[in-house]
């Protein structure tokens, strides 16, 4: 048994039923599988196995739009099969009663609901979840609206009349017992105005090292596709990257494609889909562009990278003022985007020329084509133990710190009233703790404490070996709240002990240049050597001179001293230890693909007049949820 | 015409109502169920649309909507496609709460599986089959039947499907079933042939008989297949070919640039000399997994993994090196899925780690990572970390130690393990790992610091050698320390390394030292200190034997209970007084073992007791620590030590119980306990919670079949079947129904011998059952095949209202005789009937 899917639960935004609907046996009623569900702490993973339900079962889970979809099964079942299965069951409700799915407009088309439920699942068995199929057998109530709307429905096959008009009823029967020869396209599509839309979004994650050097970047890539085209149409989707067609295939790394791509033909040539659709959107291919390619075999670490743009870099500074209790967050942003100049790109979004030639290839007419960045978000998890956030100073923008989800958001504006998009935004923060019983002596004393404790510290790790040196390098950067210095000390150290200082180089800081633009050079190996170079694991004769030294090591007062903590040492652990910041562009993608053209075979096409030429649009964007990650 | 435009016409204003009113109109607070009945029982179609709508809202409110059953029931043989879809929708959810009424609806479906239209046949079969009342087992399997000889595949789609459904209504029908099963097996067409392998892997999934002949089509539609019935498929196919591709071997010469790889071969195989073993596959098997390889391509995530555990579990090492791209792609999918498919990376990633390691920044911990998304991504890294070159060894480690010093306690803690498993997995790294670990010693997070110390002692206990300097260390550390957890595992390490080099050790300064600030330590510690005593005391003893006897007739002339009781008194009395020279002794104490050598050699008792052993003195000033503590499981011990060492005769056996050597601890990654289960399975994700067997309906895959053992591989050869299109356009619908039939009949009884389970029904009345329906279809198939699917004749028709009526009359005796409403029943009375 690959698959057996017992029921699916839809639950609404407050978590109460909205749809039962059972498949086979008899799997614990909705209400009762919630509160067994909701029991597991917060973040709940998408497969629970629920021991003390009767009979036990697996839930498999899916948040969307608020909603949770839950599918149960009492026997083992592949736990992928399950997901998808909700996905898909997400995707075609959101195809049949709207997009953004709301409880509202479930409830308001139950029937609809009960019809699609039934035919995606038979039995517990996955039958048929193509949103084309499921239009031939699942009637809407409302098509007349859609029709009197304008919007281009298909008259032909919608069975809404079907039973009363014998003529269909022939023809449905004709087309049914062939067998579809397409199984996800619906026969007989017509459309009053034809128009092809390509979307292309790439989702950027990009992790950083603490000194700006970049450790990975990847773009995952989606090929949306909207075909609103009458008959059967083969439709051939070429794309490109800067680096040429042959580079094509090693940069599009590890493609995925809806069934209806032609896959002999991408392995032929990589870079040419060649498909026929279903009506309607769906998602065509997605993909994935490591912008960093670094062989996992290397050793050294690599000497000359690609240049990688981006649009939005994220800095972090800790432990600044008085008593260590700030942090600064800093933004860089940047819209000179690469390749603009060149005005071969093709007119971005689709309200470009508004003609009906498929000329969009042209460059878009009037409509600016340069990439807008928007939604501009930074976001700092902030640790637990931080009361609050107080005295936001931001440069531009407003910051807002949620105590419940632990995360400090800085939203800064990048619309036309904003000025200048490009350039450095600051946002100054500082933190305070839970006080603590440590806590209850003053400023000024602890000062001369902390001085003190340093000092005494400092005699009690100067023992002869490299790691006791390390962490004197700590206690005291601590102090002199220089974050950054401290971390990159400590590298160093470990790593000259280490003697590989080749890999030294791997979080050295890197220049970040004006243009934003993040290159990922090595080093000169003396850019920043620690100060004071700490001497070589001690050899044996040490020995001695240490177990002679004991007691001082032993002094009775030292076992309690470590315990009172400094108010910088408790704030440096209030510290945030990362920022991310989410963007989206629009009309720049990181791969730099493009759609070169798109065209109808018009011998392998049928049921589309020779003299209807498509509209057709094409629309990049570039989305980063939280993807550039800065360690700190 | 007219009628259509009064539909239009209606639809429109039906419509535009709707938009005047709210959307949630069909609720069931604005109408009374008095007025949905009488919409129910309305000549209007649409009237009655209407109120279907509304109790399948109702249904789904779950607001009570039984109480329509009987006016619901009326619609069913509505001409109206979509009123019969919701009655059918409705009738399937209620049929359990009330068979009878339910059963008076069977006629009207009945008489829909013969109508013209295919969608209509195949939504009575469907909801026939669904309707959970068993008395009608007999009938849905009849219907199954007809089904699968249907023109239309969806029909014989829905026929598929229902088996299942038949099956648990009736579990006796399992003989025919598996009959109508080898023949959808058989279908040409690639959507009928998905459900059914569904269906087999449902009812039957070890008659690996049925699937021999049908081997090669499957494989060959694989490709074509909806992903649902991909998935099935695979499984099946993956069952099957352990079953009967047995693995073959054969001796092969290395060739020359080969051979550098293969020398660890040679060495494994041992006698072979040059040669070495081969896989040899079968062309049977290299199809499948041909046709596997396409596959990796799917959108849809749950195939990749299914790909994967195919090649995984089937197919030599360059298959499944080609698969790990695509697996390693699902992370880009929603959070969920990311989840799953992680459970399924770490899985494989633990056998064949080494293709993952170009995609290593896949597996990066992003701060947005729910908790249970970066255990596994930890885990992954720490698998790869091994092979991984130098460079991103430096990444992960550095990664490793930035979440080491997050605020998140679950995450420190993980991070730190994870550099331990790091520097288990590289021994190479291991010193730099280690470095990174005492530098977080001397952190204030006590969590942190217990947890690197843990793992600590793990890196030094796995290669005690080399870091005795280590030791000395973290003994510096103890000074600085007051996470008890920490404390104690320093204590215990220095007791691990007491005994190497007597000359120089620092145990017993330690220990010395340890023992001023006793009373203030917490209970674990002070256990850690007793301990730590009695192992120096024993290294003591045992670098000098001499002392022994004098010992060993101290405490045979002097009765044991006064003896210690006089020694702690002075001890006491000596530590009273000596605190002050106390601090000056640690000085001398490089000398001391050779002090006490000399000084034993002169085998004085006393001298030896009051001046010189000095470590005696210790220990025993320790065991009157402890007697006085107020914890009794610290007395027991500090007892049972004092015991084991005083009488030189157990020296030994303390020997063997304090100082033996410890096993060397080794973290295995979190899931090696899942390694073995099956990949792509919710027991693999749910682990060892779903019990010692895994979920329920969880099967490991079998083992190879042993050579010889396997079915001939003759079977496979597919007869003449219609499976090429040639044939198969060639022959007639009714001939190729003739032929299905007569294989169906001879495949049934076989499988029914093998079952060795007599059938319920007589043979000789399911005999004359079978022949009767072949008759029916024959009569059926000619007749559609004549009118070449433009619907039915009426002779045909008629045939089958005739048949219905006959059912009409089974089902009315059936309402007639509630009580004994049993399946036996219903089928002597079929038999009766049509017999």
């Amino acid at each position: 048994m690959s698959g057996e899917i017992d029921a699916v639960y839809v639950y609404d935004e407050q978590n109460a039923p909205l749809v039962e609907h059972v498949y086979r046996s008899r799997p614990p009623s909705a209400s009762a599988i919630l509160p067994l569900y909701l029991a597991h702490a917060a973040p709940r993973p998408s497969l629970l196995y629920i021991a003390s339900a009767s009979p036990p079962v697996t839930v498999f889970s899916t948040v969307e739009s608020n909603l949770l979809f839950l599918a149960i099964s009492e026997v083992d079942t592949e736990p992928l099969l399950a997901l998808e299965f909700l996905h898909r069951v997400v995707d075609v409700l959101e195809e049949f009663v709207g997009a953004p799915l709301l409880s509202t407009k479930i409830s308001a088309n139950y029937d609809v609901v009960a019809q699609l439920l039934n035919e995606m699942c038979d039995g517990g068995t996955v039958c048929n979840t193509e949103p084309n199929a499921l239009q031939e057998v699942v009637e809407v109530p409302g098509w007349v609206d859609k029709l009197l709307g304008g919007i281009g429905v298909p008259g032909s096959s919608t069975p809404a009349l079907g039973s009363t008009n014998p003529l269909k009823q022939s023809l449905a029967a004709a087309s049914a017992s062939q067998g579809p020869a397409i199984p996800w396209r619906r026969p007989g599509v017509r459309h009053t105005s034809n128009e092809l839309y390509v979307d292309i979004i790439e989702s950027l994650s990009v992790t950083m090292a603490p000194s700006g050097r970049l450790l990975s970047a990847l773009a995952s890539g989606t090929i949306a596709f909207t075909a609103k085209i009458s008959g059967v149409p083969d439709l051939l989707l070429s794309l490109s990257t800067p680096g040429g067609q042959h580079a094509f295939g090693r940069k599009i790394e590890l493609p995925v494609f809806h069934p209806c791509v032609r896959l002999a033909k991408w392995k032929e040539k990589p870079g040419e889909l060649s498909f026929i659709p279903p009506d309607g959107r769906f998602i065509l291919a997605g993909y994935e562009v490591d912008l960093l390619p670094i062989d996992p075999d290397l050793d050294e670490p690599p000497s000359h990278m690609e240049k990688l743009f981006l649009p939005a870099i994220v800095d972090i500074r800790k432990s600044l003022g008085t008593s260590g209790s700030e942090f600064e967050v800093r933004l860089t942003l940047n819209t000179n985007f690469p390749g603009q100049s060149a005005s071969s790109r093709p007119g971005v979004g689709r309200n470009g020329s508004g003609t009906s030639t498929p000329s969009f290839l042209g460059g878009g007419g009037s409509g600016s084509n340069a990439p807008v960045l928007e939604e501009v978000v930074v976001s700092v998890p902030i640790s637990k133990s931080v009361r609050h956030i107080t005295d936001m100073q931001a440069s531009r923008g407003d910051a807002q710190f949620t105590h419940s989800t632990g995360l400090l958001e800085w939203r800064i504006p990048t619309g036309k009233d904003a000025g200048s998009v490009s350039g450095t935004a600051t946002l100054r923060c500082s933190v305070s703790g839970y006080p603590s019983a440590d806590d209850d002596f003053d400023d000024s004393l602890e000062d001369a404490d902390e001085d003190a404790n340093a000092t005494l510290l400092q005699g009690y790790y100067e023992a002869p070996t490299s790691y006791i040196d390390s962490s004197v390098s700590t206690t005291k950067k601590t102090r002199s709240s220089d974050p950054s210095k401290r971390k990159k000390k400590k590298k160093k150290d470990k790593e000259k002990s280490s003697k590989k200082s080749s890999r030294s180089t791997a979080l050295k800081p890197e220049d970040v240049d004006d243009s934003g633009a993040v290159t990922a050079t090595t080093p000169s190996p003396d850019h920043s050597k620690p100060a004071t170079p700490t001497p070589k694991p001690q050899p044996s004769p040490q020995l001695h001179a240490n177990s002679s030294a004991l007691p001082t090591f032993f002094d009775p007062s030292s076992t309690s001293r470590p315990a009172r903590r400094t108010k910088a040492q408790i704030n440096a652990s209030l510290m945030p230890n990362s920022a991310s910041v989410s963007f989206s562009v629009r009309g720049w993608l990181p791969s730099g693909i493009k759609v070169d053209s798109l065209n109808i075979d018009q011998r392998r096409s049928r049921g589309l007049g020779e003299s209807v030429k498509p509209y057709k649009g094409v629309k990049y964007l570039c989305v980063s949820k939280r993807g550039v990650e800065r360690r700190c | 015409m007219l009628e259509t435009a009064r539909e239009l016409t209606l639809e429109a204003a039906q419509s535009a109502a709707i938009n005047r009113s709210s959307k949630s109109d069909y609720s069931s607070r604005t109408y009374s169920a008095a007025h949905v009945k009488k919409l129910l029982d309305s000549r209007h179609e649409r009237e009655v649309l209407d109120g279907m709508r509304r109790v399948i809202s109702l249904m789904y409110h779950s607001e009570p909507s039984l109480n329509f059953f009987s006016a619901v029931v009326k619609n069913v043989a509505s001409a109206n496609l979509e009123v019969k879809k919701l009655v059918y929708i409705y009738l399937v959810h209620h049929a359990e709460a009330e068979p009878d009424l339910a059963l008076l609806s069977i006629n009207a479906i009945q008489k829909s599986l013969t109508d013209s239209n295919p969608q209509v046949r195949a939504m009575a079969l469907r909801t026939m089959s669904g309707i959970r009342v068993p008395v009608i087992s007999q009938i849905v399997s009849l219907a199954i039947k007809r089904g699968c000889g249907d023109m239309s595949p969806h029909v014989r789609k829905a026929a598929a499907l229902a088996i299942p459904k038949c099956y648990r209504l009736d579990p006796n029908t399992l003989p025919q079933l598996m009959g109508y099963l080898s023949t959808l097996l058989g279908d040409s067409q690639y959507f009928v042939v998905g459900p059914a392998v569904a269906a087999f892997l449902d009812l039957c999934p070890d008659e690996i008989d049925l699937i021999h002949k049908n081997y090669r089509s499957l494989v060959k539609k694989l490709v074509d297949m909806d992903e649902w019935g991909q998935l099935a498929t695979l499984r099946l196919l993956t069952f099957y070919a352990r079953k009967c591709f047995p693995r073959r071997t054969r001796m092969v010469k290395p060739s020359a640039p080969e051979s550098f790889y293969d020398d660890e071969n040679l060495q494994d195989d041992q006698n072979d000399g040059e040669e070495y073993e081969a896989p040899v596959m079968d062309p049977d098997l290299e199809l499948l997994l041909r046709a596997c390889k396409n596959l990796l391509m799917s959108r849809n995530s749950a195939v990749i993994v299914s790909v994967v555990r195919c090649f995984l579990y089937l197919a030599p090492s360059e298959y499944i090196e080609s698969a790990i791209g695509p697996l390693v792609a699902l992370l880009r999918s929603p959070q969920d899925m990311q989840l799953i498919a992680l459970y399924n990376i770490v899985a494989v990633a633990l056998r064949t780690p080494k293709p993952f390691a170009r995609y290593t920044a896949h597996f990066l911990v992003h701060a947005n990572d729910p908790p249970h998304i970066w255990r596994l991504k930890l885990e992954v890294l720490t698998i790869l970390f091994p092979h991984c070159g130098r460079h991103w060894k430096g990444v992960i480690i550095g990664e490793l130690e930035h979440f080491s010093k997050g605020t998140d306690p679950d995450l420190v803690r993980e991070s730190v393990r994870a550099i331990g498993r790091c520097a288990q997995g590289d021994t190479s790294t291991s010193g730099m790992c280690l470095r990174i670990l005492l530098g977080q010693i001397s952190s204030l997070d006590g969590n942190l610091v217990s947890e690197s110390l843990t793992v600590i002692r793990h890196l030094i206990q796995q290669d005690p050698a080399s870091h005795k300097n280590t030791v000395l260390q973290l003994v510096k550390h103890l000074g600085s320390t007051t996470h008890p957890d920490a404390r104690a595992t320093i204590i215990w390490l220095v007791g691990e390394f007491a005994g190497v080099d007597p000359e120089n050790n620092i145990a017993p300064d330690v220990l010395r030292v340890l023992i001023k600030g006793f009373a203030d330590e917490t209970e674990m510690v002070k256990q850690q200190v007793v301990l730590l005593g009695a192992k120096v005391y024993l290294h003591h003893l045992l670098q000098n034997p001499p002392k022994e006897q004098p010992e060993q007739t101290e405490s045979s002339t002097e009765p044991e209970k006064s003896a210690p009781q006089q020694d702690f008194q002075n001890e006491w009395n000596d530590n009273g007084t000596g605190g002050s020279p106390d601090a000056d002794q640690p000085h001398e104490e490089g000398h001391t073992p050779k002090a006490n050598a000399r000084e034993a050699k002169e085998g004085e008792e006393e001298e030896e007791k009051e001046e010189e052993d000095r470590i005696t003195l210790l220990w025993r000033y320790i065991l009157l620590l402890a007697r006085y503590d107020t914890s009794y499981d610290l007395r027991d011990r500090a007892r049972l030590y004092k015991s084991l060492l005083e009488t030189p005769s157990s020296t030994q056996l303390a020997n063997l119980l304090l100082l033996a050597p410890k096993p060397v601890p080794h973290a295995p990654s979190p899931s090696e306990t899942r390694k073995d289960l099956l990949i792509g399975s919710a027991t693999l994700v749910v682990g060892t919670d779903a019990g010692y067997h895994g979920l329920r309906g969880y099967t490991t895959l079998p083992d190879w079949v042993e050579l010889g053992h396997e079915p001939d591989s003759s079977l496979r050869v597919e007869d003449v079947k219609p499976d090429t299109s040639a044939t198969q356009a060639s022959l007639t619908a009714g001939a190729r129904l003739d032929k299905a039939l007569k294989e169906h009949q001879s495949t049934v009884a076989p499988v029914r011998n093998r079952n060795g389970v007599p059938m319920a029904a007589d043979p000789a009345g399911k005999k004359t059952l079978d022949q009767w329906l072949q008759e029916e279809s024959e009569e059926e198939t000619e007749t559609e095949s004549e009118t070449d699917s433009e619907g039915e004749t009426d002779s045909e028709e008629e045939s089958g209202s005739e048949e219905e009526s006959d059912e009409d009359e089974e089902d009315d005796d059936e309402s007639e005789e509630e009580t004994d409403s049993e399946s036996e029943a219903v089928q002597k009375e079929s038999t009766q009937l049509l017999g």
